[in-house]
C-alpha cells in the first residue's frame, strides 16, 4: 500500500504539482473571463493523475483547493475532498487504461463527474444545508421547493452540472498529453499509462465532441423539464 | 518582480508572535465550535467573544474587516438570502412573493448557517493575516511534515502570480491577433484552446529544468536539514494548544451525546 503511494512520486512529480495547481487556477480564471458555463478548474489535477498516478492526482486536487482557499477565496476550502476524489478517480481510470484514446477519455470524464457529484453532495448538505453560494443552487432550491428531499435535490443538480465540465476537462488534459513531446513525458512515474493507441484519428475526436454536445443538449432539456414543471 | 501571493501583514502583536501551529489549532477550534456546538447562538457568540477581540489583539482590525467585507459578506449574504427564501421548512410565513416564502424557521436557519460560514471564513482570514506562509511551513517541517509538502505549497504560492501574469499576456497577444473572446458562445468556446494551449505548454517546459535544479540542491536527501530561522514555541503555546484541543473534543462529544 505505502509503496504503491510512494511510486507516484519522484522529483518530477513534486515539481509538476505546483505547476499543475497554478494551471488549475489560471485556466479557471481564463474560463471565468470567457463567461463559459463550465469551470475547467481541474485540468492540472487530471494531468498529474494521468502522468503520475492516483495518489499524486489526489494530492494535487486537495492542495489546489486548499491553496485557492488560503490565497484567493476562503470559500473554496471546504470543497477539498471533492478535488481529492477527482484526482484519485482520474488516476485510477488512467491506470485501467482509460486515458489512451478520445472515447475512453470521455468515459473517464464521465466517471470523474459522477464521483465529484457523489462527494460534493454530503458537503453541500451538512455544511450549507443544501444551498451553497454557487449559481447552480437555484436549481437545487427549486427542486427543494417543489417537494424533493434535500439530498436528492442536491445530487440531481450536481449530476446535471458536473458531466459536461469534467468531460471537457478530461479531453483538454488528453489534448495536452497528445501535444507534449515524448521526451517530456518520459520522466514521469506513469508515463506508459498515456501511451496512445496507434494514431489518434480526428473522426474519433469529432465523435467525442458530438457526445459532449449531446450531453449539453440533454442537460439543457432536463433543466427545462425540471423548471417547466 | 512578482509579489508572493499571501494575505500576510507584518506587524508586531501577541497574535503574530504565537507559534504558527497554535494559530492553526485556534482556527480549527473556532470552526469546530461554530459547526458542532449544539447551541443556536454559538456562532454569533464566537464572533463577539473571539473573532472581534482576536482581530484587535492581532492589530489587523481594519485589514480584517476590509477583507471580510470584500470576501465573506457577498458569499455569506447570498447564502443567507438563498436559504431564507428556499428552505422548505416551517409553517409560520412572514413574507410571500409568488412561490417564494420566508418562514420564521427558515429565516433562523439561514441566519445560523450564514453565521457559521462567516466564522469559518473569518477564522481562516485572521490566521492568514497574522501568519507568514513560510513560517508555518518551516514550523510544520520541523515537526515532521515531509519537506516535499512545504516545497509544493511555498512554490505554488510563488508560481500562481507569475502564471496569472502569463495568462494575461497570452490573452492580450491572442486578442491582438484577432482572437474573438467576447462574442457568441461558440466563438468563445473555440477560443479556449488557443488561450490554454500556450499557457500550459509554456509552463510544462520548465518542469524538467526545475527538477534537475532542486535535485542538485539535495531535495531528495534523507538527512535532517538545518533551518536558518528558529521559530519560538513557548510553554504558553503548548498549554493553549491543549486547551483548544480539549474544547474541540468537548464540543464534538456534546454534539454526539445530545443527538
Amino acid at each position: 500500500m505505502f509503496e504503491k503511494i510512494k511510486n507516484n512520486f519522484n522529483t518530477q512529480t513534486w515539481v509538476l504539482i505546483p505547476i499543475a495547481i497554478a494551471i488549475n487556477i489560471a485556466v479557471g480564471q481564463i474560463v471565468l473571463a470567457l463567461k463559459l458555463p463550465v469551470y475547467l478548474d481541474s485540468i492540472g489535477t487530471v494531468l498529474v493523475a494521468a502522468l503520475c498516478g492516483p495518489w499524486a492526482g489526489a494530492l494535487t486536487g486537495a492542495l489546489s483547493n486548499i491553496i485557492w482557499g488560503i490565497a484567493i477565496d476562503p470559500n473554496a476550502l471546504p470543497w477539498w475532498p471533492v478535488a481529492f476524489m477527482i484526482g484519485y478517480m482520474a488516476g485510477r481510470m488512467a491506470q485501467w487504461g482509460f486515458f489512451k484514446s478520445w472515447w475512453k477519455v470521455v468515459v473517464t470524464g464521465f466517471v470523474v463527474a459522477i464521483t465529484a457529484a457523489l462527494v460534493s453532495t454530503p458537503i453541500a448538505v451538512y455544511l450549507y444545508g443544501g444551498i451553497t453560494a454557487s449559481g447552480s443552487s437555484f436549481i437545487t432550491a427549486y427542486l427543494m421547493q417543489t417537494g424533493s428531499d434535500m439530498i436528492s435535490a442536491v445530487f440531481s443538480t450536481n449530476f446535471l452540472v458536473e458531466p459536461v465540465d469534467k468531460i471537457t476537462t478530461a479531453m483538454l488534459a488528453f489534448a495536452i498529453v497528445l501535444g507534449m513531446p515524448k521526451r517530456m513525458i518520459g520522466g514521469y512515474p506513469k508515463a506508459s499509462q498515456v501511451e496512445t493507441e496507434g494514431v489518434q484519428s480526428t473522426t474519433q475526436l469529432y465523435i467525442a465532441i458530438g457526445v459532449v454536445v449531446l450531453l449539453v443538449l440533454f442537460a439543457a432539456f432536463m433543466l427545462r423539464n425540471i423548471l417547466g414543471g | 518582480m512578482h509579489e508572493r501571493l499571501s494575505f500576510h501583514i507584518k506587524r508586531d502583536s501577541v497574535l503574530h508572535r504565537l507559534n504558527p501551529l497554535t494559530k492553526l489549532v485556534l482556527t480549527l477550534a473556532l470552526i469546530f465550535l461554530a459547526f458542532t456546538f449544539p447551541w443556536y447562538w454559538m456562532p454569533h457568540l464566537l464572533i463577539l467573544i473571539a473573532v472581534i477581540p482576536l482581530s484587535l489583539l492581532g492589530k489587523v482590525f481594519r485589514e480584517f474587516w476590509l477583507t471580510a467585507l470584500k470576501l465573506i459578506l457577498p458569499a455569506a449574504g447570498f447564502l443567507f438570502l438563498m436559504q431564507a427564501f428556499f428552505q422548505p421548512i416551517g409553517t409560520d410565513v412572514i413574507f410571500k412573493f409568488y412561490f417564494l416564502d420566508i418562514t420564521s424557521e427558515s429565516l433562523m436557519f439561514a441566519f445560523k448557517n450564514a453565521m457559521r460560514v462567516f466564522v469559518m471564513v473569518s477564522a481562516f482570514t485572521l490566521f492568514l493575516l497574522t501568519t507568514h506562509p513560510s513560517e508555518l511551513m518551516s514550523d510544520l517541517t520541523r515537526r515532521g511534515l515531509p519537506g516535499q509538502f512545504a516545497y509544493v505549497i511555498i512554490s505554488t504560492l510563488q508560481i500562481i502570480p507569475q502564471m496569472q501574469a502569463k495568462a494575461q499576456t497570452i490573452i492580450s497577444a491572442q486578442r491582438s491577433r484577432g482572437l474573438d473572446t467576447e462574442s457568441t458562445f461558440f466563438k468563445r468556446a473555440g477560443s479556449v484552446l488557443p488561450l490554454v494551449g500556450p499557457l500550459v505548454f509554456g509552463s510544462l517546459v520548465e518542469v524538467e529544468e526545475r527538477a534537475i535544479a532542486i535535485e542538485a540542491r539535495g531535495f531528495t536527501s534523507k538527512h535532517a536539514k538545518t533551518s536558518l530561522h528558529e521559530i519560538p514555541d513557548s510553554d504558553f503555546d503548548k498549554i493553549l494548544r491543549w486547551i483548544l484541543f480539549a474544547l474541540i473534543v468537548f464540543s464534538i462529544g456534546l454534539n454526539l451525546w445530545l443527538s
